[in-house]
């Protein structure tokens, strides 16, 4: 599904290159489960946000489905994040003006969904990830975990083929981590790729495979 | 979507309560102004269009040249004219009609007790609706005005005489000697309209109160004359024919002097600045004054609104990036940004609807106009609101909808905004820019009134104050020697003359022979027909040969008193060698026997050209004797008043008494001056607040963006004033910023405005410091109310949120 061949990111202020990632070279399959791993500031999430297309890296390239990322243009980059990648985050970004029926929905309007099409969906997401008694407040009446969940429920909401979380868990306390890990374990058995950045080996655990990251270079792959 | 938006942006303005506050109050304010300065201006260029024939109709005027003498720019012509060019030129004229007053002040009209002097009763032809619109309520146009005798009263009119009497039939005294029976009563007469009267004599009255031959004179030329052109003829082809229409009529004296022209009923309002004008038009340029503040407050609440949702857009950029995360265009967002500003703004056009209807009374009573938020009959204002509602949503969205759709995705994923240097100097170019115009409106404030203080106390050459003016009627002539004396009874009157036109405002211009030139031609010069005692009545001063008098009982037909100016205009070396000098008259061989010094017998606008006192001849006096006026001492000025009318009431009457202040009359020179510095100030104060409502808000913003590094640096040990002082600093120079950009700018404008006055002041620096520290008072209380808020929070309780 996603083959990274050489890709290589840096920063350059003045004449000094700062590298972010530097041959970076994998691949991951259809419904993989991946956990990246890595000290702080060893360029993970910069790798998500090149996977998810939100970056660009410097040198190397990007198959996404088998279509050449790094040649298409930004408008067709738009069209394929919007069509297969659901992002997760860790401080959950939802949009505090808006409910959380709105969130979720947001996602679909942007999709041009119609109307009764639309309620279903979201009714059926709520459903699905038990908050339909939440579906009116706004997201600061909310605990972290519970956003958290709606910060799910607004990326699967869409069918991704590939959910990308960027330590989900990283502002909840472990039982309410627990309960997100267990979502992703659902949603990737039920064919969902997952590829999740995560500090914690218990929550690498539910992935099926490991990529270290250390200084930009992958320092080893795992498989559990 | 569209629902979406709406519910996003419906929190947000609840959410910042405050922002939404200042962004609607600050747009609600501006689209006023800017609504009642539509208002204003609209009814201006509507003047005279009411007439349904309004592009066809012209005036008629007349020039006579001053290349030698003064000659005059008249806005009217002698009686014969309009009947002349309707029998010459039928092909090109329907119908022509003329307005005539015999250039009195008023005219006494009584109905049993009722009994008043009328200051807009006009003769005028029974041709009159043929070519204009008045409206009637009761009568016949085709026969109101058609018999001798007859007159048509305004609805206030006939209420003031016969109250709710039927008043058609009734009769009415008129001028004490002539039965007017009432033919018909106007409509609501439309109030744009730059002939107003309270009511219209039928022409042929004329002729029975002065007989038949009356109305000859191809000299005199005191008819307003309108012409009706048939339809699809060029005023030019009618004016190409008056070289050869005035060679046919005029006395061959003045053949070469004279020349007419045809002025288009719709531009006399705003255009017209002739002499004898029917009253006093308004100011083309003071439009183009208005429609420039009411356009520059609009820019001010507009860039508010810019410059609060760019400082606010931090808090946004979230929301953005999450949304183009979602999956969000560009150019869903920029329509989202839009739609959230147009929302805003169509609010302040509601509430501005609100706040016009309250401030139109006073805004009415300033500018003497009857303005009204009416939709049905003005359906232009609805258009107007529309379209000011979209124009200023788009120009208050562009920036945010265009910089806030810029964010990218992956930097709110970073977690942190980068404000680019751009955003940061274009709002303070903005602040700059807003207090730059409200500083330049407040120094143009400044100069106009102090222009107009100027204009009140420069010493005229006469004296103007405890100066009585009564105007006079023609009968009075014969018994003004026994008044005159019997008001001198009182020590507290100093003095009393008579005069034709009141000194200082009007005159006419009369024929006159100087020596050295040919016999048997005239020129035109200015003058005053006055009484002997006119120096002396006026604290004027002699400054070579003698005043008129008593004891040289010929003065009226043999001399003449000239100003300075006319000696050097006429090159005679000196005032003393002027005296003797020829200065004939068709009427007198009369020579200069004084000369006074200059005084102004126009109003300021103008310089001081040549000019004469002339005694009207004993035989003519009844029609010279226009004014009198009373010069009286300061003290118990109202029993002075009252003993000139007590003997007024027993020498004459048949006449109602009536007075008025020659200073307060002067002033009215003025009144389109005194209005616009009034409206202008006003305005600008205006301006100022909305301006200020701007820097509040962003200052408040300012101090929100930096409570961490002010929580900081209170921890390292700042003191309050010392944060107040880092938080102001950068308003303040913002605020001498715009200084430096408002002062040339309004003083380039101003001193062009002063230019068109004779006499004006200089611009004195005394405002432009005075606004500019007005300006840095406002904005330091305006950033220190929130510099100081934030300076005494706790720094504990800042710094526990990041
Ligand atoms: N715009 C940038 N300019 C320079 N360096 C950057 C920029 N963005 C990220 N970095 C650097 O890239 C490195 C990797 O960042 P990141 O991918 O966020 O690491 P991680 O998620 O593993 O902690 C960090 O050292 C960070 O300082
Ligand atoms: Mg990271």
């Amino acid at each position: 599904m996603i083959k990274l061949n050489g890709i290589e990111k840096y920063y350059s202020s003045g004449f000094v290159k700062t590298y972010v990632l530097r041959g970076i070279s994998c691949e991951i399959k259809e419904g993989e489960f991946v956990s990246i791993m890595g000290p702080s500031g060893s360029g993970k999430s910069t790798l998500l946000h090149i996977l998810g297309m939100l970056d660009e890296p410097t040198n190397g390239e990007y198959y996404f489905l088998d279509q050449a990322v790094h040649k298409i243009s930004e408008k067709q980059k738009t069209e394929i994040h919007k069509q297969y990648i659901g992002f997760v985050f860790q401080s959950y970004h939802l949009i505090d003006e808006l409910t959380v029926y709105e969130n979720i929905e947001t996602p679909l309007l942007y999709k041009k969904i119609n109307s009764s099409e639309r309620k279903g969906m979201v009714a059926d997401i709520l459903d699905r990830f038990n908050i339909v008694g939440k579906k009116d407040l706004f997201p600061n009446q909310l605990s972290g975990g519970q956003q958290q969940l709606v910060g799910i429920a607004r990326a699967v909401i869409t069918n991704p083929k590939i959910i990308l979380a960027d330590e989900p868990t990283g502002n909840l306390n472990s039982a309410q981590g627990e309960e997100i890990m267990d979502m992703f374990k659902k949603l990737n058995k039920d064919g969902t790729t997952i590829i999740q950045v995560t500090h914690s080996e218990k929550n690498a655990a539910y992935g099926s495979r490991i990529i270290n990251l250390l200084d930009g270079w992958i320092k080893e792959e795992g498989k559990n | 979507m569209f629902e979406n938006y709406i519910k996003v942006a419906l929190r947000n303005l609840i959410r910042g309560k405050l922002y939404s506050f200042i962004n609607i109050t600050g747009l609600a304010i501006g689209i006023s102004c800017f609504m009642l300065i539509f208002l204003f201006i609209q009814d201006e260029l509507r003047f005279d269009r009411f007439h349904s024939k309004a592009d066809r109709i012209y005036r008629v005027v007349q020039k006579l040249d001053h290349t030698e003498g003064q000659g005059e720019n008249s806005s009217s012509n002698p009686f014969p004219v309009a009947q002349a060019l309707k029998t010459d030129y039928p092909h090109l004229i329907e119908e022509t009609v003329r307005f005539f007053n015999f250039q009195v002040p008023s005219f006494s009209l009584q109905y049993g007790d009722a009994r008043f002097n009328e200051k807009r009763l006009f003769y005028a032809d029974s041709s009159l609706w043929k070519v204009f619109d008045f409206p009637l309520s009761v009568g016949d146009p085709a026969t109101a005005l058609a018999q001798p005798n007859s007159i048509v009263l305004t609805q206030e009119m006939a209420k003031k005489y016969f109250g709710d009497d039927n008043p058609i039939g009734k009769v009415v005294r008129f001028e004490g000697a002539v039965d007017l029976k009432v033919t018909g009563v106007f409509a609501a007469l439309p109030t744009q309209s730059h002939i107003v009267f309270d009511g219209l004599i039928s022409f042929a009255t004329v002729y029975g109160q002065t007989g038949p031959n009356f109305g000859k004179s191809w000299i005199w030329n005191p008819c307003w004359t309108y012409a009706l052109l048939k339809e699809g003829v060029d005023p030019s082809e009618l004016e190409s024919q008056f070289p050869a229409f005035v060679n046919k009529h005029y006395p061959d004296f003045i053949k070469p002097q004279m020349t007419h022209y045809l002025q288009p009923l719709i531009d006399i309002h705003l255009k017209s600045k002739l002499d004898y004008e029917i009253q006093p038009n308004n100011n083309e340029s003071d439009i183009y004054i208005f429609a420039a503040i009411g356009i520059f407050i609009l820019i001010i609440a507009c860039i508010n609104f810019m410059n609060l949702a760019t400082a606010r857009s931090a808090g946004r950029a979230r929301e953005v990036g999450m949304r183009k995360v979602l999956g969000a265009e560009r150019n869903q967002l920029i329509r989202q940004f839009f739609g959230e500003s147009l929302f805003m703004s169509f609010i302040a056009v509601l509430v501005s609807m609100i706040l016009v209807a309250l401030a139109l009374p006073v805004f009415n009573n300033l500018s003497q106009k009857q303005l009204s938020l009416d939709f049905l009959a003005n359906p232009l204002i609805f258009a107007v609101l529309i379209l000011v509602g979209i124009i200023v949503g788009f120009l208050a969205g562009v920036y945010p909808a265009l910089y806030l759709s810029s964010f990218e995705a992956i930097s709110v994923m970073k977690g942190r905004i980068k404000f680019s240097g751009r955003s940061g100097t274009l709002r303070k170019g903005l602040v700059t820019l807003q207090f730059a115009i409200s500083l330049a409106l407040i120094i143009g404030t400044m100069i106009i009134y102090n222009q107009l203080s100027y204009l009140r106390n420069v010493d005229l050459g006469f004296t103007k104050e405890q100066v009585v003016i009564v105007p006079a009627k023609p009968p009075i002539a014969g018994r003004y020697e026994t008044l005159r004396n019997e008001w001198m009874q009182n020590n507290s009157v100093i003095n009393v003359a008579t005069m034709n036109e009141i000194v200082g405002a009007h005159h006419n211009t009369h024929e006159y022979n100087y020596e050295g030139m040919e016999a048997g031609k005239w020129i035109y010069f200015p003058s005053l027909i006055v009484s002997e005692t006119f120096v002396e009545t006026f604290n004027m001063q002699i400054i070579a040969g003698r005043n008129f008098s008593k004891d040289f009982p010929r003065d009226d037909s043999l001399a003449v008193i000239i100003n300075e100016t006319m000696v050097s205009h006429l090159g005679w070396e000196s005032p003393e060698k002027a005296i003797g000098k020829r200065m004939y008259t068709p009427t007198g061989d009369e020579r200069v026997i004084g000369v006074v010094k200059n005084f102004n017998f126009v109003s300021l606008h103008d310089p001081i050209g040549p000019f004469l006192l002339d005694m009207p001849l004993s035989n003519q006096r009844p029609f010279w004797i226009k004014y009198i006026a009373v010069r009286i001492a300061p003290k118990d000025f109202r029993e002075t008043i009252a003993h000139i009318e007590n003997k007024w009431n027993t020498v004459v009457p048949e006449y109602p008494f009536e007075f008025f202040f020659l200073d307060e009359d002067l002033n009215k020179l003025y009144k389109s001056q005194d209005n616009l510095g009034k409206l202008v100030g006003y305005f600008a104060a205006l301006a100022v607040i909305v301006a200020c409502l701007g820097l509040f808000a962003l200052a408040s913003f300012t101090a929100e963006q930096r409570t961490k590094e002010i929580g900081i640096r209170k921890v390292l040990g700042a003191s309050v004033g010392g944060i107040v002082g880092l938080l102001s600093k950068e308003f303040l120079k913002l605020v001498l910023l715009s200084n430096a950009i408002a002062w040339p700018v309004i003083y380039y404008v101003m001193d062009s405005w002063l230019n068109g006055f004779a006499y004006r002041t200089s611009i004195s620096l005394m405002s432009f410091v005075l606004a500019a520290l007005m300006g840095l008072a406002i904005a330091f209380l305006t950033v220190s109310f929130q510099a100081i808020r934030a300076a005494v929070a706790n720094p504990a309780k800042s710094l526990k949120y990041e």
